[in-house]
């Protein structure tokens, strides 16, 4: 190939994924600019910034036409862009959150910033992947910039032992990962989903589906489902709360999508859905059964990231068009969710270690204290266990549904039957903040704070988009749009 | 501008004016006592829809347009848009809505002075005005339906809204039970339609909708049936209206007489090409409206207050329109709803008015330290108030005539076009059409009577209150009077619309025209040959007798021997009287046949079962999951190797089904 | 024939040296089957005429990560240090003779079973395995992932710092 050629065709691709470029080259920046200027205070408004301006970016080019980039490494516009940006409104809302929070705790350092927006690209990567190759390093960037959020207040113990465990793990299942794409490259000689897809509808042996099988070990381990969820309650709990819900939440959108797109556009239509419905069970009787016994809050909510990741996957195991398209609308209602969750825990932190140590009796009689934060927690709550008319309950009808209709009846009455022992814990929170008097010697007498304007606007914003996604369906119209059978063949062809 | 823009406007801005009523007077306590204000945002958030109405209503070309605002949800193969439809039939149901509806907002502004509520007031009306658009404009059953619960929830706020009182928020539950017993139907009604055409919006209902099975259509047609009796006040679902004079007089005005109770009729006309293909329940329509028009105006007659008066002549004028659906005249029970909005409007306000000024000799009573306790809706303790309120007097004795159908006036036209057409179905095949044009003769005899009784105990005669010679009401502010000239005046001249078939072939029958066009919407039963020219006179003539009649016996017994004639009928009817003061005991039939079994089932039999079995079930099925959620806790030991294993589990797992 | 003999005996050699690594209980000893186990997979890649990645595998495994990992040990104060005086060359002679043994069973297998790997060809490899080529492709068709993973390496190096800097912030 003509190599100047090849560099014009590279200059088309910036400009396709300029949000990617965005993004990365501001958070090079941001690594110099805060060499110089350390703890500045334009640090945080330029990753806040750079995300944003992805996002509008992306945002306007939902409505465009699929289409590839970077020699057919990555996917532009349609369902690419929509998960792009879930994962960039996901990081800039948590960005304006994770500024007071870092401020509470003292851990204000600039390098938090880039890792989130490295992080960010390698969602990115991940979520438009079109290629193993893609897929595993957007993989990695994504992780090992969580490692390193999970992990940075040394101060605290616990933060550094799930970082660490993360690791371990994540690097464990890494290789399984990168094990299940040699095996599948062996199999059918390509690592892009459409050539996967052609080959192995030709001819796919125990190699190929071999491959298959540590591939989803990679994925499913990456969005926690069970029995790979173990690192999840540790890592969540450990973790800043404000990066947590990040984590939750983006990173799941990332994987999940790429999941997805292997399974829509890669895999052929067989054997896998079983596997996957399995799966779902495992995770979402594993997930809600285990928060019922919580008393840490944000490990309750770890296991029910666990529980949500069942339910997007019984959309997944549906194997249709409406369960994909369904799965998406799901990851974004739950990254909806789980920012605002978590953003309220955020504030309400007073044992000083990241809420590690904070009990849910311990918060008992916030709801009066702290209406403002007792009722946006409610609106979280109620959506998370799926109450209409907030988008949580269309959301379990956008993954249930298609179940229902591949004739995976027994599967979706499992799901809608732990959700209904999901609505006991969640609604325990609102119990204890509103039923419950305050405690005599509650740390929360003591512990008076205000609510930063910027997280009260971004709480304010989740709960308002999970009323207007809970009475519209136009999101659900969007993203069943861009699994149409036409997209398929125009990628096949 | 379009109109498909313009109708947007016209539902939205009541929905507008409900918000900054009710948003700003929730959190801005200041704006609560800016009368002036909140009355003029409520009446003009009404009175202009009104006038974009009328304009486009003179620009209507004949052609139904439809305006889509969103999709608002589309599952499957359902998809339901929110979309409304302008008509002849929506287009008419919206001018009514709205201009007697910003009539009785302007006349609240006086009426509600000094209360607390006010904003709270104008904004529940507003709202209720968007419901009832949305329920007229609606182009599918789901969108009519929304409006539909709308309105009985907005009714239910009004009919509480001196919520302090026990009984007016007993009054407004039991509207709205009552309501949800005809909705349950509504809804099944809905669900057959979709099962059978797979979709719910009008054209596809009146067009696919008609080559459904005659099963189908008949059950369909029952239950919308059902869930128009209790929308619109039949037996057996109307002792919530009497009841629901609880609420303000504006309230019973615009919702339960004008605009709201009139919906079931609306629906059927809506859906009159299906209605026609179910003649069994045609016929069930129409006795069950002669039923309660007969029933109701015996009630009325026995009734001391005025407002409950009103009330059971509403529900037999409901009978009286249902009468005519149930022979095939939908453009007629229209017509109907559009005079009746008239002058039953008119008399509503007038009573508003009348309470009004009685509220003040109440006042005066009690603040001179007299200690009488005199209510202000009792006719009996009225009387010559025609000295004291003589605007109100004199648009209430226009309407009192109006209704009881004197020649020339409103009621007059569409209370003689439904007895013509019943008698026309009865002289044609339908031996129902017979029976009911003689119950229909009868009751506008008694309608008669008892509209003029209430009009002299009220108006003619000696004052009756206490201390009548030094305590004495006055006439009513002109934010209330003028309203009350309007709807008079609609009263004098809103039945020209509709001049009877034996004057120029029924060319000028307009309404006929509008709505039962060749364009037109709304259906109705065609039949063979026409009833001779000189019958037909002789129609009117009987008909115009009956009324003259009926004003005439009630003016001379009552402005003679005034209350004590009531004893005279108690006396000369024994039994029958104190059936008719009872009510025919419905309410207590209701309450011994199926509240109080239900009450008592649900102590002695359900509520043991709960205790026992199901919260007993609830309670092991919590025990087990929580048993369950301990114990498989200590699978997370925190031990990194043990998560690593858990990994290696899963992966022999996951290769093991997907490999075999 | 050659390659195929080559191949087998690497092969074997690789997978004993794993499984030494696994079963020796002493850090260093496992630390350096390591090292063998990663010579012999870059003798695999020099069957199939990638001398390229060969020299790579070398230079960054076996070289650079290799060192890191003794220095990491050595600097654990380890309590007991392999003996490296008492090497009994009679066991490494019998080591190697085993793993020839082995090399030429499973080749017998394998020719029995018709699963013997085709060689590589010579151009097939001056295409793919030589560094110009593979330049060209790093550079092209995998540019962008290339870039991807120097922001991955410098995140992990960021991280890297910002872990283990002394003063914690």
């Amino acid at each position: 190939m003509d190599l100047s050629q090849a560099y014009s065709m590279m200059m088309t691709d910036l400009g396709a994924t300029l949000f990617l470029l965005i993004v990365a080259v501001s958070g090079l920046v941001l690594v110099v600019f805060d060499a110089f200027k350390p703890r500045h205070v334009a640090t945080p408004w330029i990753a806040g910034l750079a995300l944003s301006a992805g996002f509008v970016i992306e945002m306007m080019s939902i409505g465009a036409p699929e289409g590839l980039a970077w020699y057919d490494m990555m996917r532009t516009g349609g369902s690419a862009a929509f998960v792009n940006s879930l994962v960039l409104g996901s990081g800039a809302l948590s960005i304006i959150l994770t500024v007071p929070y870092l401020k509470k705790i003292g851990h204000n350092i600039g390098e938090v910033y880039a890792m989130i927006l490295f992080a960010t690209v390698g969602m990115l990567v991940l979520g438009a992947a079109n290629n193993l190759v893609t897929v595993f390093v957007g993989l990695e960037t994504m992780s090992i910039c969580l490692y390193i959020l999970t992990g940075f207040v040394r101060s605290e113990s616990g933060s550094t032992e799930s970082a660490l465990k993360y690791f371990l793990l994540g690097a464990f299942s890494t290789g399984f990962f990168l094990y299940g794409i040699a095996l599948i490259y062996g199999a059918t000689g390509s690592m892009e989903f459409g050539a996967i897809r052609i080959a192995a509808e030709q001819s796919a042996g125990v190699m190929f589906w071999g491959g298959v099988s540590l591939l989803l070990v990679g994925f499913l381990f990456k969005v926690s489902a069970a029995p790979f969820h173990m690192w999840t309650p540790d890592v969540y709990q450990g973790a800043p709360t404000t990066i947590t819900g990040f984590m939750s939440t983006a990173s799941k959108a990332a994987a999940f999508a790429a999941l997805v797109v292997v399974l829509w556009k890669a895999l052929p239509a067989e054997r896998w859905a079983d596997v996957l419905a399995v799966f779902a069970v495992i995770t979402m009787v594993i997930g809600n059964v285990i928060a019922l016994s919580q008393q840490n809050i944000k490990r309750m909510l770890a296991y029910s990231s666990i529980a949500h990741a069942g339910y997007v996957l019984v959309g997944l195991a549906s194997g249709s068009q409406a369960g994909y398209s369904g799965a998406l609308f799901y990851l974004m209602v739950y990254t909806i969710m789980n920012i605002g969750a978590f953003g309220v825990l955020a504030l309400l932190e007073w044992d000083g270690k990241e809420g590690s140590e904070q009990t849910l009796e311990s918060l008992a009689g916030v709801g009066y204290r702290k209406p403002f934060l007792g009722w946006t927690m409610a609106v979280f709550m109620f959506s998370l266990s799926g109450f209409p008319p907030l988008a949580g309950f269309l959301g379990k009808w956008a993954v249930f549904a298609p179940a229902i209709d591949a004739d995976l009846v027994w599967l979706a009455i499992i799901g809608v039957l732990t959700s209904a022992v999901s609505a006991y814990y969640y609604l325990r929170v609102l119990v204890v903040f509103f039923m419950k008097p305050e405690g005599e010697n509650s740390p929360m007498a003591e512990h008076s704070f205000d609510i930063p304007r910027s997280s009260a606007a971004v709480l304010i914003a989740c709960v308002v988009l999970l009323v207007v996604f809970g009475v519209t369906t136009f999101a659900l119209d969007v993203t069943s749009g861009f699994f149409a059978a036409d997209t398929v063949t125009q990628f096949l062809g | 501008m379009q109109p498909e823009m313009l109708i947007k406007l016209v539902v939205l801005l009541p929905l507008i004016g409900a918000a900054i009523n009710g948003l700003g007077g929730l959190f801005v306590p200041a704006l609560r006592n800016k009368e002036g204000l909140i009355g003029m945002i409520g009446t003009i958030m009404v009175l202009l829809p009104f006038l974009i109405t009328v304009y486009l209503f003179i620009g209507f070309q004949g052609d139904a347009i439809i305006s889509n605002a969103f999709t608002w949800m589309a599952a499957g193969d359902l998809t339901i848009g929110f979309d409304y439809r302008i008509d002849e039939l929506s287009l008419l149901m919206t001018m009514i809505v709205t201009g007697v509806g910003s009539l009785i907002h302007l006349y609240s502004a006086g009426y509600m002075h000094g209360d607390d509520g006010y904003w709270r007031f104008f904004a529940y009306l507003n709202l209720f005005i968007f419901a009832m658009l949305n329920l007229v404009l609606g182009n599918n059953l789901v969108v009519l339906f929304l409006g539909w619960e709308g309105v009985g929830l907005c009714s239910y706020l009004l009919i509480g809204f001196w919520y302090k009182d026990r009984n007016n928020s007993k009054a407004a539950s039991k509207a709205f039970i009552m309501n949800r017993i005809g909705d349950f139907a509504f809804l099944l009604a809905m669900f057959i339609i979709f099962r059978e055409i797979g979709s719910l919006d009008f054209d596809a209902v009146l067009t696919d909708g008609l080559t459904m099975s005659q099963g189908s259509i008949t059950a369909t047609v029952l239950l919308l049936f059902i869930g128009a009796t209790g929308k619109s006040a039949q037996i057996p679902l109307f002792t919530w209206l009497p009841d629901a004079m609880a609420g303000p007089t504006p309230v019973s005005a615009l919702i339960h007489a004008a605009t709201m109770v009139t919906s079931g009729l609306y629906l059927l006309a809506r859906l009159s090409p299906l209605v026609l293909m179910a003649p069994g329940v045609m016929t069930v329509i129409a006795i069950v409206g002669a039923v309660t028009a007969l029933v109701a105006a015996t009630i009325a007659i026995t009734q001391n207050d005025i407002k409950k008066v009103l009330a059971y002549s509403t529900v037999s004028q409901l009978g009286y329109m249902f009468l005519a659906t149930g022979v095939g005249a939908f453009y007629v029970a229209i017509f109907h709803v559009m005079t009746h909005a008239f002058f039953k409007g008119c008399l509503f306000l007038g009573s508003g008015s009348v309470i009004h000024g009685m509220h003040e000799v109440e006042h005066e009573l009690e603040h001179d330290g007299h200690g009488h306790h005199l209510d202000p809706q009792d006719m009996r303790t009225m009387g010559g108030l025609k000295k004291f309120m003589p605007a109100t007097r004199m648009t209430f004795l226009i309407s009192t005539l109006a209704i009881a159908g004197i020649p020339g006036l409103a009621g007059f036209f569409s209370k003689d076009e439904i007895l013509f057409k019943a008698f026309e179905a009865g002289t044609h095949g339908i031996d129902v059409g017979l029976v009911v044009w003689v119950v229909g003769l009868i009751t506008a005899f008694l309608t008669a009577v008892y509209m003029t009784r209430a009009y002299v105990l009220t108006f003619e005669g000696e004052p009756r209150w206490p201390h009548a010679d030094k305590i004495t009401p006055h006439e009513s502010p002109w934010t209330m009077t003028v309203p009350l000239w309007v709807l008079a005046g609609m009263s004098v001249v809103g039945g020209y619309l509709g001049i009877p078939a034996v004057i120029a072939h029924g060319d000028l029958n307009w309404i006929h025209h509008w709505l039962a066009g060749e364009q037109g919407p709304v259906a109705e039963a065609a039949f063979e040959g026409h009833v001779a020219l000189a019958v037909e006179w002789g129609l009117i003539a009987l008909g115009s007798l009956i009324a003259i009649m009926g004003v005439w016996l009630g003016w001379r017994w009552y402005s003679k021997r005034g209350l004590s004639f009531d004893e005279k009928l108690a006396a000369r009817f024994g039994g029958l009287y104190k059936l008719w003061q009872g009510k025919y005991f419905f309410d207590e039939a209701y309450d011994k046949t199926i509240v109080r079994p239900l009450i008592g089932g649900s102590i002695h039999g359900l509520a043991p079962f709960d205790k026992y079995v199901i919260d007993g079930l609830v309670n092991f099925t919590g025990f087990f999951t929580r048993g369950a959620s301990f114990t498989l806790r200590y699978l997370q030991t925190g031990l990194v190797q043990s998560y690593a294993v858990a990994i290696v589990f899963g992966v022999v797992l996951l290769i093991w089904l997907m490999l075999f | 024939m050659t390659a195929s003999i080559l191949f087998f005996v690497l092969a074997s050699v690789a997978i004993a040296a794993a499984l030494g690594m696994l079963i020796s209980r002493n850090p260093v000893n496992s630390a350096l089957w390591l090292i063998l186990n990663l010579f012999c997979v870059a003798g695999l890649y020099l069957t199939v005429n990638a001398e390229f990645i060969a020299v790579i595998q070398v230079l960054v495994y076996a070289g650079a990560i290799m060192v890191l990992f003794l220095f990491v040990i050595m600097l654990l104060n380890l309590s007991v240090l392999p003996d490296l005086k008492r090497i009994e060359w009679r066991r490494i002679i019998a080591f190697i003779m085993g793993m020839g043994l082995l090399a030429m069973l499973m080749f017998i297998v394998a020719n029995t079973l018709d699963m013997v790997p085709d060689p590589v060809t010579l151009q097939v490899a001056a295409e793919t395995g030589s560094a110009t080529s593979l330049a060209k492709v790093l550079f092209t068709q995998y540019a962008m992932p290339l870039e991807v993973i120097g922001i991955l390496l410098l995140a992990a190096t960021i991280g890297a710092v910002v872990i283990a800097k002394k003063k914690p912030v």
